[in-house]
């Protein structure tokens, strides 16, 4: 526990942790201290000036909050005449050169330029000279699109690029009034993380060409998940939205702030994996080679496995825990040889030491708690003598090529529980549809041991079962997730202690 | 403080009247008073010839909407979405496009409007930014024949006229 001080905010007595800056240490207590530089991932700037606080009989008695440690006794004053002045006219000085077209800005409803017009300002503008004309719609590279004449000139893409991702693209040129970001001339934008200068920017002048003109932020639903991308398991934003006769679809990733997992930030393919949950889902059953209905497609497939002597059930390393455990003692009923083989999805080389992993499964780690075997050769032997080969969503054609693929499965049937269709879900004779990871509740163990739970975000017009139900009605004990924690907390001495009801916002480490 | 009380002549009780049938050919001498002097000269009708004579629409009333364009014939609308979000009854369908005729950066691909939904309360036009919706085409039947035909969509907004001058209109309040 950090060591904590009082100190008064506005007369108010409040209690808060030593040594972290004002904003941080006020802001966890409730109390709002306006920023647009300072950011906690990128620490104090002291650029923008709008969280100039009074610090009563201090010396000096004007601080920027965001580069004043909070110390005992500490007398803060918030809504001081003079301190109400200040903010009002750094606003005001902001929006001087701002270009106001918020009806065609795509971060209107989440600027931050917005949210403090509102609450500090609120007046029209007193200039009669004409603004400052700068570039609009520039293309910085990695999907990044940047409009000079939003920008407040905070620095955080720049000490973004700088501090967190040491690439430097960007920088600050002139002074004043042409004072604008920009990137070297011929040098965009080149990092795998470049997208979060999107959500770093409070106001509009980054925006992401994906995400252009899509959709107005206000309806969008934002519910929390984890980024199936790679094994790191990056905490997200799933911001969708079912317009009116429409579908539930997903319109972006955000990172969610984690500090145990992921930080502040996450990565721009896992941002673009979103994309997979909105196109080329499966959607029709398949029973025999020609299309069904899903309940005679799922009826095929447990005549199959009873009448199949050697089954093989291959599980994705993506599956949540839950799905795992189900499939596992489904397997186990059915004397069915359980195999997790997903070599073709660890990327070797491709990782770095910030976020993205080798490994672009999310639950790895989950197949080796519940002891799924994952090696090739006893995947391979069980398929020689295997009659039918039962997918969970693994994507095989990762770690095969397709006439491997062919060899592999030789006149061995071949059924699919799959979210994706594709050259896999063609060439099964039984192919039944599931819930992708946006539309499940679940759990997954990242690549450090972290246990994450996720809950339910998208639900679609016609939602498909997840594979834990479809296991159950294939024949499998296992009818929900609180049977399968029941079990696996008696089966796994990792999870004995663990509540899934319990597991904090924050993911919960566990010592194997 | 005496409440004023007025009293309703009653009409049909006395022995003239109960006896019905001078009271049919009175009713009757009315209606052939009418008819001959409408036959010989109907300048002086009290109803109005509709469809023929439409009815005088002031420039306040909320008729069909429309999209508006700049003189150059480019449309006003950027697609902000301030009408959809303002819809009470959501009938309101925008996708939002790259703009490329030199003005701002944002137009709508597709603008739906579904008459059958639509409401006509005129949040739309108050919401709108850009004065780029109007109701004031002047047209207040709207009709068709299936519910496709109901569902207006950017080009006939576009293409349908104002009813009324720029100085009537913002006369009208606008």
């Amino acid at each position: 526990m950090a060591e904590m001080v009082k100190l008064s905010v506005n007369g108010q007595e409040v209690e808060v942790e030593a040594g972290k800056n004002l904003i941080d240490a006020v802001g966890a207590v409730g109390i709002e201290i306006p920023h647009l530089c300072y950011h906690p991932a990128l620490g104090a700037d002291g650029n923008c000036r709008m969280c100039l606080v009074g610090i009563e009989d201090g010396r000096p008695p004007l601080v920027p909050a965001c580069k004043t440690p909070a110390a005992e006794g500490m007398k803060v004053q918030l809504d001081a005449e003079h301190i109400k002045k200040i903010q009002h006219d750094v606003m005001e000085l902001e929006l001087i050169n701002h270009p106001t077209d918020c009806p065609i800005c795509d971060q209107a409803g989440e600027c931050a330029l917005q949210d403090y017009y509102q609450k500090y300002d609120g007046q029209e503008s007193r200039m009669t000279v004409p603004q400052v004309q700068k570039s609009k719609k520039l293309d910085f590279g990695c999907g990044v699109i940047h409009d000079q004449e939003r920008c407040i000139l905070c620095a955080r893409c720049v000490r973004f690029t700088r501090q967190i991702t040491k690439t430097g693209e960007l920088g600050i040129v002139n002074r004043t009034d042409d004072a604008r970001v920009t990137t070297f001339p011929g040098r965009p934008l080149n990092n795998r993380y470049a997208l979060n200068v999107v959500d770093l920017c409070p106001v509009g002048a980054m925006t992401s060409s994906d995400f252009r003109f899509k959709q107005r932020v206000w309806f969008l639903t934002r519910d929390k998940g984890i980024c199936h991308g790679c094994s790191k398991g990056c905490n997200i934003f799933i911001d969708h939205h079912k317009e009116k006769y429409k579908d539930d679809i997903i319109y972006r990733y955000r990172p969610f702030v984690n500090e145990q997992v992921n930080g502040y930030f996450m990565c721009d393919e896992g941002r673009m994996t979103y994309k997979k949950e909105n196109q080329d889902r499966l959607l029709v059953a398949k029973a025999n080679n020609a299309e069904s209905i899903i309940s005679s497609a799922v009826d095929s497939l447990k005549n199959s496995i009873s009448s199949s002597n050697k089954p093989v059930f291959l599980v994705s390393p993506n599956c949540s825990l839950e799905q795992m455990y189900a499939i596992k003692k489904l397997g186990e009923a059915k004397g069915a040889t359980v195999s997790g083989f997903s070599d073709g999805y660890i990327l070797e080389g491709d990782g770095d030491d910030f976020l993205i992993q080798d490994d672009k499964a999310a639950n790895r780690a989950g197949l080796e708690l519940l002891g799924v075997d994952t090696t090739k050769e006893a995947f391979e032997s069980a398929m020689k003598e295997a009659d039918l080969l039962v997918n969970f969503n693994n994507d095989l054609a990762k770690s095969y090529d397709a006439a491997a693929l062919d060899e592999l499965i030789g006149d061995c049937k071949f059924a699919m529980v799959a979210t994706t269709q594709d050259a896999l879900t063609e060439k099964a004779e039984i192919a039944i549809p599931a819930a992708s990871y946006s539309e499940y509740s679940g759990s997954v163990i990242n690549t450090d041991n972290i246990l994450q739970m996720f809950n339910k975000a998208v639900v679609k017009n016609e939602p498909f079962d997840d594979i834990v139900n479809i296991v159950s009605r294939i024949g499998g004990d296992v009818n929900e997730n609180s049977a399968a924690w029941a079990g696996m907390k008696a089966s796994v001495p990792a999870l004995k202690d663990v509540e899934p009801e319990q597991i904090p916002e924050q993911g919960l480490a566990l010592n194997s | 403080m005496s409440i004023k009380v007025k009293t309703i002549v009653r009409y049909g009780r006395s022995w003239q009247e109960r006896l019905y049938l001078i009271e049919v050919f009175k009713g009757m001498a009315c209606t052939f008073r009418h008819f001959i002097t409408n036959f010989l000269d109907n300048s002086k009708l009290y109803v109005r010839h509709y469809p023929e004579v439409k009815p005088e629409i002031t420039p306040r009333w909320r008729g069909r909407h429309r999209l508006t364009t700049h003189e150059d014939g480019t449309i006003k609308c950027v697609a902000c979405y301030m009408c959809q979000t303002n819809c009470p009854a959501q009938c309101i369908q925008i996708e939002a496009g790259e703009r490329t005729d030199g003005r701002t950066e944002k137009v709508p691909l597709k603008f739906d409007i579904d008459l059958l939904e639509c409401i006509y309360c005129g949040y739309c036009v108050e919401a709108c930014p850009m004065d780029a919706i109007r109701m004031d085409t002047g047209i207040f039947s709207v009709t068709a024949t299936n519910r496709e035909e109901m569902k207006m969509t950017i080009d006939q907004l576009r293409s349908t006229p104002g009813a009324f001058s720029e100085e009537e209109y913002k006369k009208g309040g606008a």
